[in-house]
Parts: structure tokens; C-alpha cells; sequence
């Protein structure tokens, strides 16, 4: 009996939970699929998928938003794995000197609340012809992710067993070299994994991207938030969709290469 | 030295997109159009938006607490619950969050919490609520249930990899003595992942206070968040004295977030 | 691993070089603030027909926003580039009061005589905007008007006035709706309309001259309008309170009348519901085409405008496809029409309303000063 009742109150909560997490979602995909949607009616009146054909058709925004959001993303991990990967291997596995504090300086941007750095940042674009630009956007997103993308190459490059590149060394091999064919192999999972995270902070990014891209650049984040805002709800549900793919597709990518252990060393 | 220069790109990156923008916000919020220094932009800031900054505060703050609440009750009962079934299924429910971009959950709330929503639709198919007085929750409570649906499995990721990875022998411990499972959540597992807890929710806490899409697509008027308030000012007055008076607000509340985070961190040397 | 960074480098090359590779054809930057439906107005009418007649150009459409703030997106834009030599926008289209500016600080050409299209519009509308002489360098894209949406099936009586609006408010809560003054002019134009009902002087409002004094005079007038804000439901946006009537959660609420009858004939307005101008008026504003002073293509802007600006495609484009009161003058338009395709724009809002309610928004600095009084006294 009283298990019967624990279980009646574990299915409850589990339920609920998960009308929770999931409502939201399904809300998404009706939108997706209705055509026709008024009061007083609790579930869409016509159904179809008319709207996306508008959405995906060659020449519409929803196409050359998807465009310039992967270009940007793309170009984004590059620039931050170019500047992240020595960084992280420096602070990983070397005695930096004020280690701490650059650390610290590292961790600044996290710890203010970026809209107000934007706007100022789109305000110095302006000044020096960057605003309105796909570099100057993947400047934005790039010192976003960076802070990101060195905490975890550090972590990487930290778990490392010193003894493997001890042994490169002891057979002759140079300090450069060592760092190369032997440290870098050995973090590649954990700087994939920070490639991947930059790569999907940068297709989602939306507050950077309003004050510097605008109004030529369009990423698909931007895309949906002017068809929400303009009541297209059915092509805002669309593009969020699309949006979604990477995402969750990532996730399981991610689950793989986020050990918890190393997600204990975060911070 | 040589390692210096792995490490100067990074910095130089962080310094001319981060450090220099932000020195031109205090210079903008302490000084009028002409350069003088004043306190003219704070005055009008909290004169137009008094209420909203308050607000934004009691928003972050509510969202913070509830997203450290569940997230150490999900983390918990990934630990300590009896029955691998309900473990499982909670393990697989509670991460999808976690990957849906805010704008995207801004956009699911919109039509989801609304007043003939779907959230509201279904309760009262169900049943279990009466339609006629219903109301929508598209404001500022609407905000408060985004951030924490978007926070939580976060928060509780990083909650649980930490009770993962604590010393089983503690808890059985406990369990042996006869302790039941709030107990041992609350006075053995929690205060040893606090540190962990308390940079989870810092971070938290500073990322709802950087967010614009959640508050612009949900809720309409006043009271909102000052981000709301920030973008106004700059995109229909171009009023950038304003605008980083209300930014030097926000630099403040997130620095009573990041003061208790340097406390916890620097303090024990662990991290980084 | 060498591969992959030999890899990585080579596509960040090439696309870096994108934007660098020469177009040879002419690209005809547009800029237009505003909601969805004034992109969509270029992109796929006036776009496609002005490339059809003149092959070789692409025209490229960009949206800023709606409201005052997409039009201030594209004043900063010029603003920034002043000192280039040639700028990137060769048309924008912007609301009365960033028209002002903009010719204030010498950023647009004078245009309107040297097209043919120029001498359609006489209305005051052209030379005037907001106050500031705007004459030669502005071209009317639409007129258009604010006005009530109501629901029938939830309102049997609308009220027909500001007073019974206030009265009604109060014996049926949070069945109002609108979207203050940010995310939108439908809001603002509530606003100001509520000023003008309470106003004694609207004419000086409207015309001029400035009086700093006068906005010590609305302190109560918007106080009352806090107090009726208790009993509303406030809005994201145009696009919000039209959506909230779509799902019910409002009765009633201010909305463009050519964005009302888009969104019903899209199936996404209940068709029971309909409009009412209430008195004594509620602003309506034109949208202007200009072309700015250091335009890289200056001349196939002035095309484009013509064409936007000629009859056929007034009647076609602006009054049958998108719902909204032509540009330039009616005597030019109406013969162009059939008189069903006409008379739709005047069900629910006839001409006399309009002549009689249809008012326009006051000059720049009591506009200002509305906006601003509305933030310190009833936000």
C-alpha cells in the first residue's frame, strides 16, 4: 500500500516534471505545424506545413540567417581556439608567472552582465567601421567564448599525466615538438569539446549579435526573434526548431566528452 | 617569458573587447554629453526606472534561490534515490533545458504561459483548474519561471557531477545511523559540494542578469528588467548616459554575486 | 592534426575574402524601419518588380525594427559613416520624426523635384514632418492610422470616445490592451492621443510654437492615464496586442489599420473582429522615402522611389496588397482601383473619420516631451 502511494507520488512529480520540461517544447511544435490558430480554439484549426515551405524556400531570410549563423559560428571557433588552445596549455601545464590573476582577468567578462558591454562595444565598432560586420560580430562572439574555451583547454591540458611528456622528453624530443605531437594529442577531447561548446554559444547568441550586427547582419537567433515579435509565430517556431538541431544534436556529442570529473575542475 | 606570449593573444582579446568598452560605460554613466562628470544619469536613471531596478533584483534573486532549491533536490535524489527506474528517467528528463538557447525558451514561454496557453489549456482540459479565473503569466513571474526552467539543469548538472564524485562512505554512513534522505542531504552532502554550488549559482545569477531576449519577448510593460530598460535607451533615444547608468547598476548587483564567489574560491585555492 | 589546422585555416581564409569579392552588377541597399510587413513589402513586391525593369541591379532589403528605435538605428548608421565618401545605404525608409533630424544634420539629398513622381503629392504630410521643413527631400511611402480593434463576440458596445474608453476600463479590467511606449507606435499612439483628448490646445501641440512649460500641464492628465493603466493589460508590441486579441486574452486594444488587415486576411485575426476611430482623434503618421546625401547610388535610388511611388504600384502595392492609405494623393490612386478594392480600406474607418479624427502626431520636442512624462509619471 504504501508503496503503491510512493509510487503514485514518484509518478506524479516525474509527470509533472516532465510537462513541464516538455510543454514548452510540444507548445513549439504545434506552432510549428498549425496554419490557422485563433480563440477560442485550445489546439490549432488548420494544420499544415505551408509555412515552412515560406521558411525554407532558397530566397528567404530564414536561409541566409542559417547561413551566416554557421559562417559566423565556424569562423568563431577558429579565432577562439587559435588564442584559447596556447592559453589553456600555458595555464594547464606551465608555471605561469601571476597566474592567478590572469586567471581572474580571464574570468572578468563572465562576471558582468554582457548586454551593457555590448551596446558600449557596438558604440566602439561604430567608431572604428566594425559595427554592422560578420568580423565584427565574430569578434563579439569569440570573446565570449573565449573564457569558456580556456577554462576548459586548461582543465584539459591540467589532467594530462606529466609522466607521458617526461618520457618524450627523455628521448630527445624538444619542448615545442613535445607540446605538439605529444600534450595536444592527448587534450584533443577536451579542446574538441570547448570547439564545440564555442561553435553552439555562437549559433545562439542573440544579445551581442542585436547591437553590433544590426541591421546587416542577420543570424538565425535574430531571425527568430524579429518574426516572434512581429506575431509570425509559426515562422518563429520553425527557425527555433532549426535552431534546436545543433543543439540537442550536440548533446549527445557532449555527454561523451564531459567527464564528470572534469566538470568538478570548472571553477 | 616565452610562456607569457601563449597566454598575451588571450588577454589582448580580453582587454580591447571587454576591459576598454566597459572603461567607456563608467566614463558614459559618470559624465553628461559634454564631458563634464556629474550624477545627472543616475539621477534620471533611477527617476525613469527606480522600479525596474528593483525588480530586476527581485527577479534575479527569487530565480537564483528556486534554481539552487530544485537543483539540489534533482542532484539529491540522482544520489540518494532508492529506485534505479525513477533515477533513471529523472536523469534523461531533467537535462533537456540545458540545451534549448534562451531565445528559443523565450519563445516556447511566450505561447506556452499566456492566458489561453497551452500550459493553461491543459490544466483546465484536466481539470484542475477552473478557466474563468485564470491569468496569464506573461510578466514578470513569467521571467522568473523562464530562468529557472533554463538554469536549473545546469546548476544541477554541475551539483550532481560534484555529489558523484564525493565519498560514498559519508552517506552510508549516515544512512547506517538511521538519518533519512532530506537529512542527509541537507547535512552531509550539500555543505560539502557548497563551494560547487555557490559558483554554479554565481554564474547563474550573472547570466539572468545579462539576458534581454527572455524579458523583451515576455514581458510587455513595467515593471521589467533593466536590460529591457538599457536597449530602449540606446536604440530609440540613443541615450547612452543613461543607458551605462543603469549598466553600472547591473556591474554592481553582479558584484556582490562575484565578490561571494572570489571569497569561496580564492579562499580555499581549490579551482583553477 | 596538422590536416585539420591546414583545413580550419583555409576555410576561415576563404571566408574571410567573401565580402571582399567585387559584385559587378549594381546591389541597391534599402534600409526600411518598421514591422515585418514593410520588409516584406520589398522583399517580395517592389524588390522583384524594380529588378524586372531594371535587369542588372539586386536590390537588397533590411529591416531595422519598428518604432522610433529602427528609425534611429539607421539616423546612427549615416551618423557613423559621414565622413566616408560614398555610404552603404542608398534608400531608407523612416518615420516622421528621425526625417526631421536627418535633414537637420544635412544627411539626405533633395530628391523629389528631380523625379516624375514628385509633383503627385501635395498633402502637408511631405513638407512638414513633426515641425521641421522636410520639403524636396521626403517622398510619402503610406499613409496611415491608428484606430480601436474590438472584438464583437466580447463587445456589443464600443465606446466612441477617450471618456467612455476610461469609463468602459474601469467596469471591465484587463480587457484592454496596449503596449505602452516601447515595442511599438501603436502604444505611442495611444499616448498621444489621450493627451489630446485632455489637452485644451492641440492645435498649438500639432503646429507649433514649442512651449517647455506646457509639459508641467499633463503631469495630471498622464496621472489619470496611470490610474487607467491599473485596470489594462500591457502589451509587447503592434505585433503583441494583435496577438492577444487573436487569442482572446484582450477585447479590445489600439492597432495600425493596415497591420490589422494584413494579419486577418493572413487567418490570424478572428474575423469578428473590427475597428473603431474614437474621438476626439488618434495620430496616424506617413512613412517617408529618402535617399541619403552621400548615397553610392543615388540615381537608381531616385528610380526606385519613382517606381514606388507611381501610381499603379500606390494602388496595387501599397492600398490592394498591404492595407494601407496611399502616399501620394488620392486623386492619383483612385482611379488606378476597382471600387471594392477601394472602399475596403474605409469599412469599419470612413473618410469622414478620418478627416474629422485622423490626426498627426505632434512636433518633435512635445513628443519628446509626451514620451518622457509618460517614463517619469506613469511607468
Amino acid at each position: 500500500m504504501r508503496a503503491a502511494l510512493g509510487w503514485l507520488l514518484r509518478g506524479g512529480l516525474l509527470g509533472g516534471l516532465a510537462f513541464l520540461i516538455f510543454g514548452p517544447l510540444a507548445n513549439l511544435i504545434l506552432w510549428a505545424v498549425a496554419i490557422q490558430w485563433y480563440f477560442p480554439h485550445k489546439l490549432p484549426l488548420s494544420w499544415g506545413f505551408k509555412y515552412w515551405g515560406e521558411v525554407f524556400k532558397p530566397t528567404s531570410d530564414t536561409i541566409a540567417a542559417l547561413g551566416t549563423s554557421v559562417l559566423i559560428a565556424s569562423i568563431t571557433v577558429v579565432v577562439c581556439l587559435l588564442l584559447a588552445v596556447p592559453a589553456g596549455y600555458a595555464l594547464g601545464r606551465a608555471q605561469v608567472p601571476g597566474r592567478r590573476l590572469i586567471l581572474l582577468l580571464l574570468l572578468l567578462p563572465q562576471a558582468f552582465p554582457n548586454v551593457a558591454v555590448y551596446f558600449n562595444v557596438a558604440r566602439l565598432f561604430y567608431m572604428v567601421g566594425l559595427n554592422g560586420t560578420i568580423a565584427g560580430v565574430v569578434l563579439v562572439h569569440a570573446a565570449h567564448g573565449l573564457v569558456i574555451a580556456v577554462w576548459i583547454a586548461a582543465a584539459a591540458f591540467a589532467a594530462i599525466d606529466p609522466e607521458l611528456e617526461l618520457a618524450a622528453r627523455n628521448i630527445g624530443a624538444s619542448a615545442g615538438r613535445t607540446a605538439l605531437t605529444v600534450t595536444l594529442p592527448l587534450a584533443m577531447p577536451g579542446v574538441t569539446a570547448s570547439a564545440i561548446f564555442v561553435f553552439l554559444e555562437s549559433l545562439d547568441e542573440f544579445t551581442g549579435t542585436y547591437f553590433v550586427g544590426v541591421p546587416d547582419v542577420t543570424t538565425l537567433p535574430l531571425a527568430m526573434f524579429t518574426a516572434s515579435l512581429a506575431g509570425n509565430y509559426q515562422i518563429a517556431a520553425i527557425t527555433a526548431l532549426v535552431l534546436l538541431v545543433p543543439s540537442v544534436g550536440f548533446m549527445l556529442v557532449v555527454e561523451r566528452f564531459l567527464k564528470a570529473e572534469m566538470l568538478a575542475k570548472i571553477g | 617569458m616565452g610562456i607569457l606570449l601563449l597566454v598575451a593573444p588571450a588577454l589582448a582579446m580580453v582587454l580591447a573587447l571587454f576591459v576598454y568598452p566597459l572603461a567607456m560605460s563608467l566614463v558614459s554613466a559618470f559624465t553628461t554629453k559634454d564631458g563634464a562628470p556629474s550624477l545627472d544619469n543616475f539621477a534620471k536613471a533611477f527617476e525613469l526606472y527606480g522600479n525596474d531596478i528593483v525588480f530586476t533584483l527581485v527577479i534575479v534573486s527569487v530565480s537564483t534561490a528556486l534554481t539552487g532549491l530544485f537543483a539540489a533536490a534533482i542532484g539529491g535524489y540522482l544520489i540518494l534515490g532508492a529506485h534505479p527506474t525513477a533515477v533513471a528517467i529523472l536523469r534523461s528528463l531533467y537535462r533537456w533545458p540545458l540545451f534549448i538557447p534562451f531565445i528559443v525558451a523565450a519563445q516556447c514561454m511566450r505561447t506556452f504561459l499566456a492566458k489561453n496557453g497551452l500550459m493553461n489549456n491543459t490544466l483546465a482540459t484536466l481539470g484542475l483548474v477552473n478557466v474563468g479565473s485564470l491569468s496569464g503569466l506573461l510578466d514578470w513571474r513569467g521571467i522568473i519561471v523562464t530562468f529557472v526552467w533554463k538554469e536549473t539543469p545546469f546548476v544541477a548538472l554541475l551539483v550532481s557531477g560534484a555529489m558523484a564524485s564525493l565519498d560514498r562512505a559519508t552517506i552510508e554512513a549516515a544512512a547506517n545511523l538511521g538519518a533519512g534522505g532530506l537529512r542527509i542531504l541537507t547535512e552531509i552532502i550539500l555543505p560539502q559540494i557548497a563551494g560547487l554550488m555557490v559558483v554554479g549559482l554565481t554564474l547563474a545569477f550573472v547570466t539572468m542578469l545579462s539576458v534581454l531576449s527572455v524579458p523583451i519577448m515576455i514581458s510587455g510593460g513595467s515593471p521589467t528588467m533593466i536590460t529591457v530598460d538599457m536597449a530602449f535607451r540606446v536604440n530609440s533615444y540613443g541615450d547612452y548616459g543613461v543607458a551605462n547608468a543603469l549598466a553600472f547598476v547591473s556591474y554592481v548587483m553582479a558584484g556582490l554575486a562575484a565578490w561571494i564567489y572570489l571569497r569561496r574560491n580564492v579562499a580555499d585555492g581549490s579551482g583553477l | 592534426m596538422q590536416r585539420t589546422a591546414v583545413l580550419f585555416a583555409a576555410l576561415a581564409a576563404l571566408a574571410l575574402s567573401l565580402p571582399a569579392t567585387a559584385q559587378k552588377a549594381v546591389t541597391l541597399n534599402v534600409v526600411t524601419a518598421g514591422d515585418q510587413n514593410m520588409v516584406d513589402y520589398l522583399k517580395d513586391y517592389l524588390g522583384p518588380m524594380f529588378e524586372k525593369e531594371h535587369p542588372g541591379v539586386t536590390v537588397k532589403a533590411v529591416g531595422t525594427g519598428p518604432g522610433d528605435a529602427g528609425s534611429q538605428k539607421i539616423y546612427e548608421k549615416l551618423e557613423a559613416e559621414k565622413a566616408n565618401p560614398a555610404w552603404d545605404i542608398d534608400v531608407a525608409v523612416i518615420h516622421q520624426k528621425a526625417a526631421g533630424e536627418m535633414v537637420g544634420k544635412g544627411l539626405l539629398a533633395r530628391y523629389s523635384a528631380e523625379i516624375p513622381t514628385g509633383k503627385l503629392v501635395t498633402s502637408e504630410a511631405a513638407k512638414n514632418a513633426l515641425g521641421s521643413d522636410v520639403g524636396g527631400y521626403v517622398m510619402p511611402m503610406f499613409n496611415s492610422q491608428t484606430a480601436i480593434a474590438y472584438n464583437t463576440a466580447m463587445v456589443s458596445d464600443p465606446p466612441a470616445t477617450y471618456d467612455a474608453l476610461e469609463k468602459w476600463v474601469r467596469v471591465n479590467p484587463k480587457k484592454f490592451g496596449y503596449n505602452g511606449i516601447k515595442g511599438g507606435m501603436s502604444g505611442v499612439s495611444f499616448v498621444v492621443g489621450w493627451i489630446y483628448a485632455h489637452s485644451p490646445d492641440t492645435d498649438r501641440l500639432i503646429k507649433g510654437p514649442y512651449d517647455p512649460d506646457t509639459k508641467k500641464s499633463w503631469d495630471p492628465i498622464l496621472a489619470e492615464l496611470a490610474a487607467f493603466n491599473k485596470n489594462v493589460v500591457l502589451t509587447p508590441g503592434n505585433a503583441g496586442t494583435l496577438d492577444m486579441l487573436n487569442r482572446g486574452e484582450i477585447a479590445m486594444g489600439p492597432v495600425w489599420v493596415d497591420m490589422f488587415y494584413t494579419w486577418q486576411s493572413d487567418g490570424k485575426i478572428p474575423p469578428g473582429v473590427k475597428l473603431k476611430l474614437i474621438g476626439p482623434g488618434m495620430p496616424g503618421q506617413p512613412m517617408y522615402y529618402v535617399v541619403p546625401a552621400k548615397a553610392a547610388n543615388a540615381k537608381v535610388a531616385e528610380d526606385f522611389i519613382a517606381l514606388a511611388t507611381s501610381p499603379k504600384v500606390q494602388a496595387d502595392g501599397i492600398v490592394k496588397r498591404f492595407n494601407w492609405y496611399p502616399g501620394i494623393d488620392t486623386a492619383a490612386v483612385k482611379p488606378q482601383l476597382d471600387e471594392a478594392s477601394w472602399s475596403k480600406l474605409f469599412v469599419d474607418v470612413t473618410p469622414e473619420d478620418l478627416a474629422t479624427k485622423g490626426k498627426p502626431f505632434p512636433i518633435a520636442s512635445y513628443f519628446n516631451d509626451i514620451l518622457e512624462t509618460y517614463e517619469r509619471k506613469v511607468q
